[in-house]
């Protein structure tokens, strides 16, 4: 798998100087007091892996890599372990930074407002690696991307009306009950989440003939 | 003599093409063309050999293992170039050979590098920047540096000038040279085949329709040239197909040396595979 993961990094090697710039983008902006962009840099890189699938779509990648030894599942499994290993990687890179622009402004280390706001960041990344993935494999990228939109318009509407009518107090009463255990909690569900979008992944990815 | 790839009645159904009971072998160190015209069923063939489609009945083995069961093992052991699939073109040379050491065991990176500089492919362009035939020599080399027993290409020349075609049958024949290697060849341009291929497959509309030696193909079949009076005497038996043009008749026979013992017609010539496509595809019954 190992060759996979290599050649999905090495296909967004030319994005490093865009996440370099942004990155020089929230520095400055975090030292002069700006508003905190720091969620877009997982985000982006998110965004940066899922160009890879067009990439891939356009050189019949995904055919080509069948023929090669145990290409179905591990061109898959690598796509997952790609993205993970480059989210962390700007995440912790955008946590470091976070730390220095605390530093340097209030003299101080605020680790907790920084994890958290990372912690909330991450987890939403992995929502959207989580339900694109599965949704690109079964119905390629281009519309997955329509799907996508429809999906989320879709729940906006339905929120927006069901929204009034929905008496929510008793979820903030539980989040009140399980703040010590939010953020484990949180993990599991990452964790779980991640690990069903690859097997549905996987599966659909099986099963696809080219 | 030992098989190393053998397919027996391999059918797969689309809306609108079928796969009708393939079936042919590939005997140890042979190279086998495998021809047919444009959509008559080479791809697919090779793509169930490799299981890129799946849904096929029939049976495929590989080095004698079932190509399904063992297929982690089989593949190890095999290269391909496959008609405009290949890495995405963003990626350099370098980035094929990183990522290839780390999915086959006998990846040769030293080899890779020497296809390289041979074929003055430079190792940290993109694939895009490189012309057609470049591309197609990366693909070719891509497929030769882990030491295959067994070559897989899908029209490996198709689209290249007369030169770069050359360039590309000459790795071959190199190669071949080197390694004991077996390698089947889809090609439409049979020409390249005839002094390659030690067997010929040949596919249409989803059927193989012969599947033999070169040299029996090409010794034993004929292309009979006389006019109508003559052709009205042949008969039906004796004959695969004919065509009529404007002077003459072409008529396909199976052995030019029986034939010529039983009728008296003097022109029989030599038939090449252009002609035989030809005539088994166009011509009448």
């Amino acid at each position: 798998m190992i060759g996979f993961i290599k050649k999905d990094l090495a296909m967004i090697k030319s994005n490093f100087k865009l996440l370099g710039i942004l990155m020089i983008i929230y520095t400055v902006m975090g030292f002069l007091g700006e508003m905190d962009i720091s969620f877009i840099l997982p985000f982006m890189s998110v965004m940066i892996m899922i160009s890879t699938f067009s990439y891939d779509n356009y050189n019949k990648w995904d055919a080509y890599s069948i023929s090669l030894p145990d290409g179905r599942r591990n061109s898959v499994r690598a796509k997952y372990v790609a993205t993970i290993l480059m989210t962390f990687a700007v995440s912790l890179i955008t946590i470091l930074l976070s730390f220095m622009i605390s530093y340097v402004n209030t003299k101080t280390i605020n680790y907790e407002e920084i994890l958290a706001s990372m912690f909330g960041t991450l987890f939403g990344t992995l929502l959207v690696l989580t339900v694109m993935y599965p949704i690109i494999y079964k119905l390629g990228v281009e519309k997955a991307r329509i799907g996508i939109f429809l999906i989320v318009f879709g729940l906006i509407i339905i929120g927006g009306f069901l929204l009034p009518y929905l008496d929510l107090s008793f979820i903030i009463k539980s989040l009140d009950f399980l703040e010590d255990y939010l953020i484990l909690i949180l993990i599991i569900i990452a964790i779980i989440m991640v690990y069903l979008s690859y097997k549905i992944s996987e599966k659909i990815f099986r099963k696809k003939e080219f | 003599m030992e098989n190393i790839l053998e397919i027996k009645d391999l059918c797969k159904t689309y809306d609108n093409f079928e796969l009708k009971k393939v079936s042919f072998n590939l005997p140890k160190g042979m190279i086998m063309g495998f021809i047919g015209e444009n959509g008559a069923g080479k791809t697919t063939t090779i793509k169930a050999i490799l299981n890129i489609i799946q849904s096929y009945r029939g049976e495929i083995k590989i080095f004698g293992l079932d190509n399904r069961k063992d297929e982690k093992k089989i593949k190890e052991d095999i290269g391909v170039v496959l008609d405009d699939m290949f890495f995405p073109e963003i990626l350099t040379p370098n980035d094929i050979n990183s990522t290839l050491k780390g999915v086959y065991q006998n990846w040769d990176t030293k080899m890779f590098y020497d296809y390289l500089k041979e074929f003055s492919l430079l190792p940290n362009k993109q694939i895009k920047t490189f012309s057609k035939g470049m591309r197609k020599k990366l693909e070719i080399i891509t497929a030769l540096s882990h030491h295959p027993k067994l070559l897989i290409l899908d029209e490996p020349t198709s689209g290249l000038d007369p030169v770069a075609r050359a360039e590309v049958m000459e790795i071959f024949q190199n190669f071949i040279e080197k390694d004991d290697c077996s390698i089947l060849l889809s090609s439409h341009i049979t020409t390249d085949l005839e002094h390659m291929a030690d067997y010929i497959t040949f596919i249409n509309h989803g059927e193989v329709i012969l599947s033999k030696t070169t040299n029996e193909l090409l010794e034993q079949y004929g292309i009979v040239k006389c006019g109508e009076e003559e052709f009205q005497k042949i008969d039906k038996k004796d004959y695969l197909k004919y065509r009529k043009s404007k002077y003459e008749y072409e008529v396909l026979v199976e052995n030019k040396k029986d034939f010529k013992a039983k009728y008296d017609i003097a022109v029989i010539d030599k038939i090449t595979l252009d002609d035989l496509m030809v005539l088994m595809i166009k011509g009448e019954e």
